[in-house]
């Protein structure tokens, strides 16, 4: 039980005492409980008692502080004074003053190390400000054994307006000092060490740098740019480029005892994990990025495995696999409601800062309680923020609305610096810090792979490393994409290591895979080159929904979207059907197929429009009014065996093994193997007439890539001869207000695409043309509720700006005439040329695509190859005309 | 052994309906001196503590101290079953994982028994430091949560500053503001109509209405409700159960109107 007390109130915000002079060079400890003791209305004396029950690096404490107090650290200090432990409590608690800047401060420049070259001085100053930048970061009561250090904190009451729960109060040298000797980085380390974690995870990377400059006089910046300098790099390793071989040098330099900033078996603090983040936010470098992870997540295994899974949940904003259907994406009218809550401010002021900053996570930030609080929370766990947002997400029914909130309330509450804006954003179901997926299965890998290989040891790494690290990041990614829950690789990867990973986590029925899909084409003659000399089939490409059929053994049936969520519930028909049509002695199978809408009195396929008018989920039996049709064209799984690195052509065979097909229930999508062109084409009328889209052509002996789109299945449209070489997928993020008669509705919209690595909306066009007056008037109701305010920081954009804003929700597939070079729009910025995007022109709305994500619109890598296919034809073209 | 007896068991009734809009959960402490609890809602923005004194009961007997986690909604639900007019006994095992309530009508003619489950709340011992307050305020009960009551239908926040003629309750909201003053009142012979001021200074403190609305539904328990006062320190705000015992709501106040703006801004 732990002893806290009513000093809370103490240190608050009493106005801005001359804190500098109380703090004395010699005796620091006095000077603060002089501090604390100046401060008027101190109740009793029994607040100063306190059992402080883990031992922590160093106390910590909250100050109270009207001055600002600069920054600053001491350098040449190896002194490490711990706060005086009897006023931890009684500062701390009182939670509700500590200065804090609102911007971060520019100021005092960390202490670089001084490296060979200067590229690696270069870039550690960088590093070391970005840390000194982090804006919540609080002070390290660094020390004050030099002389005028006191005199030296400038008060500055202007930037002393925030209220902070900063824990640690830095007082040390005030003149920048950008330079100095590298003794005193230890210090600083030391220094800073207690709770900057992220300045842990930062030195980690420095110390790479610094470390490498001791070894052969070349720092982080001059490496990179010179590889050729290193001996080590000139060993190459087939498949791995030289700047891996550099990074896997740089993990010789994990150095727990800097990183781990909790005990052994404890929870992971969410500080650590928030400053993970912050740091992995000020990074644009993926390998950058990628080290970071990799030093957080091997901290974290080293300590606590058991929240490594919690902790990966949470690096990409996921908190269960995608099919239990268990997802946080909180609106954010209850996160501002949660956040008036927690900190007292009112609704108005907080809708107006969102307005402003557009970012809910800054505004949580920012808006530090104006409400002080009984006793300081304790402190936030990985496991304890993860079990909550599980709660939170899973609630349901009477009330829940209210509970979430309550739950919400006390995160926020309990939350402090960096953790506030990072726990918003994860409510609202995004980090926003440019960490992808991949990412965090390469680190992954490579965490399990150190920490098995070197353990916490420092240990020389060899030449092998590189190619060690890229089979691991090859098979971890491989095996997610095969069976994507984090629940089972973790397990597994903690257990049993990267040894035989393929065996024990493998594709299995009741876990969907996300979807193999196709590479567009802009006609038979490019699917001819393409596949000169390769076996190959094409389909009909129905027009319909993807759905991926899951019949366990135990006679279950499961449905899955594209996006891998669970439709089961739309099709209660499908269901109940399947299970007669599997030929005898079949236990299990996965199927992929195409669910289409289809007319039983006329036997046709009917439009997708026809589909999504079915209801979404929860659907019975005696209620269908659209009949569907399953088309099946592979099979994934068998009777217990795995098909999915099986050959096209047995996957068929294991298809037509598993199931017996019924005219207007479940047919296998008819198919054609013909290399002749006048023969593909009028199989590609034929698909056309039978109502598809057109035709899948897939080689024979390629195996099944999930969620990839492969160049073994390309798709062959009839409309491609008339434009752009595919229909884009777009979302709408802006609109302007229609004139004449378009009145009332809006008249032109601005289209955008995903950048999945950016983590943004890239503009691709304007679109204005091609709209009935009734569609116009569905699209404008449809799209009123997402009106914002203002531009998302993450909408790239060039004008002119549309009149009304979007939030990136209404997903439309568009046809265009031609896709160009753009000065103009952001999509696919500096991939075909530098600093110009990619636009399509006179682009047509094909449909409203209700069944695809703001995020999973065509991707700009896509529509780069795209570009450069039709600019690849073109040129033929030409090339003929000629 | 824990048993606890209250011929007025309407008491008991009053004091879950008091506590259970602040805290969810909450561990009762039992010991030979009585019958407490000491929780902070969710925020840590205020705290409820509660003491029933063992004399206060019919029947009191604690042989050894208890800890008992009860969800405080779960309590009112079985408490609302009790008829206002009925008896209840406490029962719990020293190390039982569950507590009993029984209720007998006056007649004797009704006995029930409802046995609720115990849960292990983690909660940490708070330390409440005896204080000197600038200011002590004594008003009736009624006023207080009608004050309250009005003042939340125009702002979220409520200033009170109490000087040595009266206390003032003022708040700002989108559509105007209100003050309501209460004058030190010491002539009525009544005693629980009566306002009093005790003042060493003057104080004067920002908090949210919400809360104080919240420590209002203790109301029934007592005709008047001290409200103690310093600078920069909670409120106290003190309803005494006669001849048993008190709840004593701590509420962190606000930090003040300026720097809200200077932060805002």
């Amino acid at each position: 039980m732990k002893q806290s007390s009513l000093a809370a109130f103490l240190g608050s915000k009493a106005k801005r005492p001359a804190v500098a002079a109380a703090v004395q060079a010699s005796a620091p400890q006095d000077a603060l409980q002089q501090k604390a003791e100046s401060v008027p209305a101190k109740p009793s004396p029994k607040k100063r008692v306190r059992k402080s029950p883990a031992p922590e690096p160093a106390k910590t404490f909250q100050a109270e502080a009207g001055p600002k107090l600069k920054r600053l650290r001491k350098a040449g200090d190896t002194v490490q004074p711990a706060a005086p432990e009897g006023i931890e409590d009684d500062m701390a608690a009182a939670g509700l003053s500590g200065s804090r800047s609102p911007t971060p401060e520019a100021a005092p420049q960390a202490i670089a190390s001084i490296s060979s070259t200067q590229d690696a001085d270069h870039t550690e100053a960088i590093l070391t400000q970005a840390e000194d930048q982090k804006p919540s970061s609080g002070a390290v009561l660094a020390s004050a054994v030099g002389t005028d250090d006191g005199a030296a904190t400038t008060p500055s009451a202007s930037e002393a307006s925030e209220t902070d729960e900063d824990d640690v109060l830095e007082i040390g040298e005030a003149a920048p000092k950008p330079k100095t000797k590298r003794a005193s980085k230890g210090s600083k380390k030391e220094n800073a060490a207690p709770k900057h974690k992220k300045a842990r995870l930062k030195q980690g990377t420095l110390e790479g740098g610094q470390l490498d400059a001791e070894s052969d006089g070349d720092g982080e910046g001059g490496k990179k740019k010179n590889p050729a300098k290193r001996p080590v790099l000139d060993s190459k390793v087939v498949g791995v480029g030289t700047k891996s071989l550099a990074e896997a040098a740089h993990h010789n330099t994990f150095d727990l005892s800097t990183l781990g900033t909790w005990q052994a078996g404890k929870p992971v603090p969410f500080a650590f994990l928030a400053d993970a983040f912050e740091a992995i936010a000020q990074e644009s470098g993926r390998l950058v990025i990628t080290r970071l992870l990799v030093n957080a997540f091997r901290t974290v295994i080293a300590l606590t495995p058991q929240d490594l899974l919690p902790v990966v949940y949470l690096c990409t904003g996921q908190i269960a696999p995608s099919h239990e259907g268990i997802e946080l994406g909180i609106g954010d009218a209850i996160l501002i409601k949660a956040l008036s809550q927690a900190t007292g401010k009112s609704d108005a002021i907080l809708k107006q800062q969102l307005k402003e900053s557009g970012d809910l996570g800054i505004v949580a930030t920012k808006a530090r309680s104006t409400q002080r609080t009984m006793f300081k929370m304790s402190a936030l766990t990985v496991p304890f923020v993860f079990k909550t947002f599980r709660d939170i997400a899973s609630m349901e029914g009477h009330k829940s609305q209210e509970r979430k909130r309550e739950l919400i309330s006390k995160l926020l509450t309990s939350s402090k610096d960096n953790e506030t804006g990072y726990i918003m954003r994860a409510l609202q179901g995004k980090l926003r810090i440019g960490l992808a997926e991949q990412t965090v299965l390469v680190a992954l890998a490579h965490a399990v792979l150190l920490q098995r290989e070197v353990g916490n040891a420092k240990k020389a790494v060899d030449a092998g490393l590189a190619n060690r690290l890229e089979e691991a990041s090859q098979s971890v990614k491989q095996a997610y994409s095969q069976c994507p829950s984090y629940d089972d690789l973790i397990g597994t990867l903690l257990e049993h290591g990267l040894e035989n990973l393929k065996d024990r986590v493998h594709f299995r029925a009741g876990i969907p895979v996300k979807p193999m899909l196709a590479k567009p084409t802009t006609g038979v003659s490019e699917v001819l080159n393409k596949f000169e000399d390769i076996e190959f089939t094409c389909e009909y490409k129905y027009d319909g929904q993807r759905a991926q059929v899951h019949l366990m053994e135990n006679g279950k049936v499961s449905i899955y979207s594209r996006n891998a969520e669970n439709d089961t519930s739309k099709f209660p028909d499908v269901v109940s059907v399947l299970p007669q049509l599997l030929r005898p002695g079949v236990t299990s199978a996965v199927l992929d197929c195409e669910v289409v809408a289809f007319d039983r009195g006329t036997q046709q396929i009917r439009p997708f429009q026809v589909l999504t008018t079915r209801a979404r989920k929860d659907v019975k039996l005696e209620d269908v009014k659209v009949h569907v049709l399953l088309f099946a064209f592979d099979c994934l799984f068998l009777n217990g065996d795995v098909l999915v690195e099986k050959t096209l052509t047995e996957r068929r065979k294991a298809l037509e093994s598993a199931i017996e097909p019924r005219q207007g229930v479940l047919q296998v999508a008819t198919s054609k193997t013909s290399r002749d062109l006048a023969e593909l084409e009028v199989f590609l009328d034929d698909s056309v007439a039978a109502g598809t889209e057109g035709l899948i052509v897939k080689t024979l002996d390629s195996t099944y890539e999930p969620s990839k789109r492969s160049s073994h299945w390309l798709k062959l449209k009839k409309d491609y001869m008339e434009g752009a070489g595919d229909t884009f997928d777009v979302v709408v993020i802006g609109a302007w207000h229609g004139e004449g008669k378009r009145t009332g509705v809006f008249g032109a919209f601005l289209l955008a695409i995903y950048d999945d690595d950016a983590e943004e909306y890239q503009a691709i066009s304007k679109i204005g043309t091609g709209f009935s007056e009734v569609l116009l008037k569905e699209l404008a109701d449809s799209l009123r509720e997402h009106i914002i305010d203002s531009p998302r920081s993450y909408y790239k954009f060039g004008k002119p700006e549309p009149h009304v804003w979007f939030d990136a929700q209404k997903v439309w597939e568009v046809k265009a005439a031609d896709i160009s070079i753009s000065p103009k729009h952001q999509a696919a910025l500096g991939l075909v040329e530098a600093g110009k995007g990619i636009s399509i022109r006179f682009p047509r709305l094909v449909r409203v695509r209700d069944d695809k994500t703001a995020e999973q619109t065509t991707s700009p890598e896509q529509l780069a190859d795209m570009y450069r296919n039709q600019a690849a034809v073109n040129h033929g073209k030409q090339a003929a005309d000629d | 052994m824990f048993e606890a007896r209250l011929t007025q068991g309407r008491l008991l009734k009053q004091v879950l309906e008091a506590i259970k809009d602040l805290v969810t959960d909450a561990n009762f402490d039992c010991a030979a001196t009585g019958f407490s609890l000491q929780a902070m809602d969710s925020s840590h923005v205020s705290l409820v503590s509660l003491m029933l004194r063992s004399d206060g009961f019919d029947h009191f007997r604690c042989d050894r101290s208890l800890s008992m986690g009860m969800n405080l909604n779960n309590v009112a639900k079985m408490l609302k079953c009790a008829g206002n007019d009925d008896i209840i006994t406490m029962k719990a095992e020293d190390s039982g994982d569950t507590v009993t309530f029984m209720f007998e009508s006056q007649n004797q003619e009704r006995i029930s028994d409802f046995e609720l489950k115990l849960m292990d709340i983690d909660s940490e011992q708070l330390g409440i430091p005896d204080t000197e307050y600038a200011a002590t305020v004594r008003m009736p009960s009624g006023e207080f949560q009608r004050i309250c009551k009005d003042l939340s239908s125009i702002g979220d926040t409520v200033i009170i500053s109490v000087t040595k003629d009266g206390v003032k309750f003022s708040t700002n909201g989108d559509i105007g503001s209100a003050n309501i003053t209460c004058r030190q009142n010491t002539a009525v012979d009544k005693q629980e109509e009566q306002t009093v001021i005790d003042l060493n200074e003057p104080v004067q403190l920002t908090f949210a209405l919400r809360y104080l609305n919240s420590f209002a539904k203790a109301t029934p328990l007592s005709t008047s409700v001290i409200l103690s006062m310093s600078k920069e320190l909670p409120v106290v705000v003190e309803y005494r159960i006669a001849e048993i015992g008190h709840i004593k709501y701590y509420l962190a106040p606000k930090i003040e109107d300026e720097e809200m703006e200077e932060n805002d801004g």
